[in-house]
């Protein structure tokens, strides 16, 4: 029973990483209108990123955080153009193409952080980063440090991005044109310009969630992208592409069963049962449970 | 013929038909990555097969596509016709699933490998027999009216479905068709190699693949065989410090080609062109 | 809002634009002048959404200008248009269904946020069922009253010159005539508009001036009294 409660925490924790991650990718996709898949990857990329500014200023984390988030928002507005370049050239199966743009990318951040950084090794966040100091413990229940940070400032970034998306001038501008991009356009809404704008909010998400990650997995590795970028993609299918509100729910689902497995069985055992799980899922409503776009 | 040049051939005509693989799907705008997991799953099978159970190539060969086929089927009939975003996470989590399972599996040999697959006389001949036959097949396909009518999915999804074909079926019939080919790679390249590791069967294949499709023009079946020698072979004549960084160059190229000509360097018109000029007037446009 | 009074606030001059093989519009010029509602008449396909659109920025012309207070509107982007002091509201209202009343009227102003209390009470005082429904979503209102919020964001961004691209389109017919009563009252405020209809006697009782749209090239033009009494205009388009 402890070890339930004690994973259902960690789940939250990791389900609102996740759900960080979705709203990104819907974020690009409702109002940059393209699918980036290698969204997570960007944001592991930032992970190191901040791990070497951390180690080269001594473990400075107000310096660390600024890196990632820097690297983050960098990556995504400097990749903006070509995405754009791509949606705007042809019609009809444009959004494939962002798709394997996104592909593209991942696989460059992939094989450069199997490479060039760390020669290939997984990198570790000093304990204080971490934040893996026992904050209360209830018997076999131990709720970290690192923990409470996750949750608090995902669910704070999740309240801020639904707060800018309904309360702002340019939340209104993004609604606008994730409903009818043509009519938003007549309305004078400069699409272009706001879509990259949506690169860099995503980008400043990607940021907070490569904090996140850092203070609750204490490392990273270069195949750690692909495996949350798998599992994000997965839940944004199912609760159904551009579901804002879907894909809080699912994420949430997602961490707390992948947390509950890893409780019970062991390490890559567990992933490949979140993954079954995701597959059956996704086989049986292939455009995804609560419906979406496309 | 020496062995460098025997290893080109061979792989050359693998990433063919691994690229074909792809391509096939992708008439209808589908990425069916899926192909690669069966390429691991196949190969593996047919590699325990061969050494523990003492099968004849021939017979790993016909079990590569049934087992291919049967797998990239019965997923099909779930995903058939769903969109591409679904078909690449499928895809991609088979490619993880097997891994994780052919890793923790001693009986496959791990992470450390398989080792011992037994050698086969002739099979560079067998492999190109293979890729003609293969892209033999391809080619009337894209000739039928099938063919066309899934090459108008590019142009007009809506008119390709109103001209009467069955989007499910015809998704179905292409993606078990690049499930038997990803079988046969599979195989094939397990035994010319003569061992298997699991990190071959992942991202890494799916990029270079992806990369050969596109470089060389996702609208023909010929766009492949132009690609995948050259990007194959090109990095070999590099030193290997250089040739470390060939998914990175993969990874540029396949962005490059995407934003400055998307229909990578066999075109259709190219292929017209070509045909005219070969064979004087053709009867129809391919 | 009127300055001076009769000037050409808009001029076309010989425009031509083509979809593809299509030409949609071949060297048609017009006129508008402050103060004034014009109308574009003309069947299915004649070329009045084309007109408008292109003045707006969303279709690139092969011949001819676009001149707004005598600038050249033609290669600009939507947006610096907009900005520039023209609005329109497009066939079938355009209001975004899944967003709030106040969201929609909101977006109208979205280049210019000042004074957003004053235009909001401007809006409410022409159309005080909008303020009634203010925070329900546009997809719960009637067709009139979507009409109504079409127009209201226009008012929304302070135009100069507000274009309407089929205002009658899927009314009732009181709603129709509320309408043009509506449009009939802001242009006494000062408003000037450009407005396209198949519903020709309506539309034309409320103008000034209007031209005949066939096939992409005006075939008539004159003041609104001269095109009522016009035999072809009667035969042709007075239906409904």
């Amino acid at each position: 029973m402890e070890v339930f409660v004690a994973q259902v925490i960690n789940g939250l924790a990791l389900g609102s990483i996740y759900v960080l991650l979705v709203t990104g990718f819907n974020l690009l996709l409702l109002v940059a209108l393209i699918i980036h898949f290698s969204f997570p990857q960007v944001v592991v990329f930032s992970m190191y990123i901040s791990w070497i500014v951390l180690k080269a200023t001594g473990n400075n984390m107000l310096l660390g955080f600024l890196a990632g988030v820097g690297s983050s928002v960098l990556i995504c507005v400097a990749t903006a153009p070509l995405f754009q370049r791509a949606t705007r050239k042809r019609r009809g199966v444009d959004i494939n193409t962002t798709m394997v743009i996104s592909l593209g990318i991942g696989m460059i951040i992939t094989e450069l952080l199997s490479h060039e950084f760390n020669e290939g090794f997984p990198i570790a966040f000093p304990e204080n980063v971490a934040g893996r100091k026992a904050l209360v413990q209830f018997g076999l229940i131990s709720i970290s440090e690192g923990q409470v940070y996750a949750l608090a400032a995902g669910g704070v970034a999740v309240l801020a991005f639904f707060l800018i998306l309904y309360r702002t001038r340019m939340g209104r501008a993004f609604r606008a044109i994730a409903e009818d991009p043509q009519n938003a356009r007549l309305t004078g809404i400069p699409v272009l310009k706001t879509g990259i704008l949506s690169y860099a909010l995503t980008g400043l998400l990607g940021g907070i969630t490569a904090l996140l990650l850092s203070i609750l997995l204490g490392s990273a590795s270069a195949g750690l992208g692909e495996s949350v970028a798998l599992k994000v993609l997965a839940v944004s299918i199912i609760a159904g592409l551009g579901n804002l509100k879907g894909g809080l729910i699912i994420g949430i689902l997602l961490g707390v069963l992948e947390a509950l497995t890893q409780g019970y069985l062991s390490g890559s055992w567990s992933n490949a049962v979140v993954f079954g799980v995701m597959l059956i899922v996704i086989l049986i409503k292939p455009k995804g449970v609560f419906g979406g776009r496309l | 013929m020496s062995l460098a040049f025997y290893y080109f051939l061979s792989i050359t005509a693998i990433y063919i038909l691994m690229s074909w693989a792809l391509y096939l799907p992708y008439r209808v705008g589908q990425l069916h990555f899926m192909s690669i997991a069966n390429m691991a799953i196949c190969g593996y099978f047919g590699a325990y097969a061969a050494k523990s159970w003492g099968w004849p190539f021939a017979l790993v060969l016909l079990a590569a596509v049934g087992i291919g086929g049967a797998v990239a089927f019965i997923t099909s009939l779930a995903i058939g016709d769903a969109p591409c975003f679904t078909v690449v996470i499928v895809g991609f989590t088979y490619i993880f699933l097997i891994k994780t399972v052919i890793e923790n599996w001693d009986l496959l040999g791990g992470t450390m490998g398989f080792f011992g697959i037994p050698r086969v006389k002739g099979l560079l001949l067998i492999t190109y027999s293979i890729v003609f036959g293969a892209g033999f097949l391809i080619h009337r396909f894209d000739r039928s009216a099938l063919g066309r009518a899934a090459s108008a999915f590019f142009v007009d999804r809506d008119l390709a479905k109103s001209s009467g074909v069955d989007i499910k079926k015809l998704g179905m019939l292409l993606q078990t068709f690049s499930g038997i080919l990803g079988g046969l790679c599979g195989v094939l390249y397990g035994f010319l190699m003569n061992n298997l590791f699991p990190e071959f069967f992942t991202f890494g294949m799916v990029g270079t693949c992806m990369t050969m499709l596109f470089v060389g023009g996702y609208t023909t079946m010929w766009g492949v065989l132009v690609s995948a020698p050259l990007l194959w072979g090109i990095p070999l004549l590099f030193p290997p410090e250089i040739a470390s960084w060939r998914i990175i160059i993969y990874g540029v190229l396949l962005i490059a080609v995407l934003v400055i000509k998307p229909e990578g360097i066999i075109t259709r018109k190219l292929v017209y062109n070509a045909k005219k000029k070969l064979f004087g007037r053709t009867k129809r446009t391919s | 809002m009127v300055r001076n009074d009769g000037k050409p606030i808009l001029k076309i001059k010989d425009l031509s634009v083509s979809y593809g093989h299509i030409n949609a519009l071949k060297h048609v010029a017009m006129d508008v002048n402050e103060g004034e509602i014009v109308v574009l008449i003309g069947s299915n396909g004649a070329g009045k959404t084309t007109v408008l659109e292109t003045v707006l920025g969303l279709n690139r012309p092969d011949t001819g200008d676009v001149l707004f207070r005598g600038k050249s509107l033609v290669r600009k982007p939507v947006d610096s248009i907009v900005r520039s002091g023209l609005f329109l509201v497009p066939e079938g209202r355009g209001d975004f269904s899944s967003m709030s009343v106040s969201d929609n009227l909101l977006l109208g102003a979205h280049h210019n946020m000042g004074d957003t209390e004053d235009k909001f009470r401007l809006v409410y005082d022409a159309f005080p069922v909008l303020e009634e429904r203010k925070n329900q979503v546009a997809s719960t209102l009637s067709g009139g009253e979507r009409q109504m919020l079409a127009i209201g964001r226009a008012l929304m961004s302070s135009p100069e010159l507000i274009m309407i691209d089929e205002p009658s389109l899927g009314l009732a017919p009181l709603a129709v005539k509320g309408i043009f009563d509506i449009l009939a009252r802001l242009n006494s405020e000062g408003y000037t508009i450009l407005l396209s209809e198949q519903n020709a006697y309506k539309a034309l009782k409320c103008a000034h001036r209007g031209y005949v749209l066939e096939t992409g090239t005006v075939a008539l033009s004159g003041s609104a009294e001269e095109l009522l009494g016009k035999e072809r205009v009667r035969e042709a388009y007075l239906g409904a």
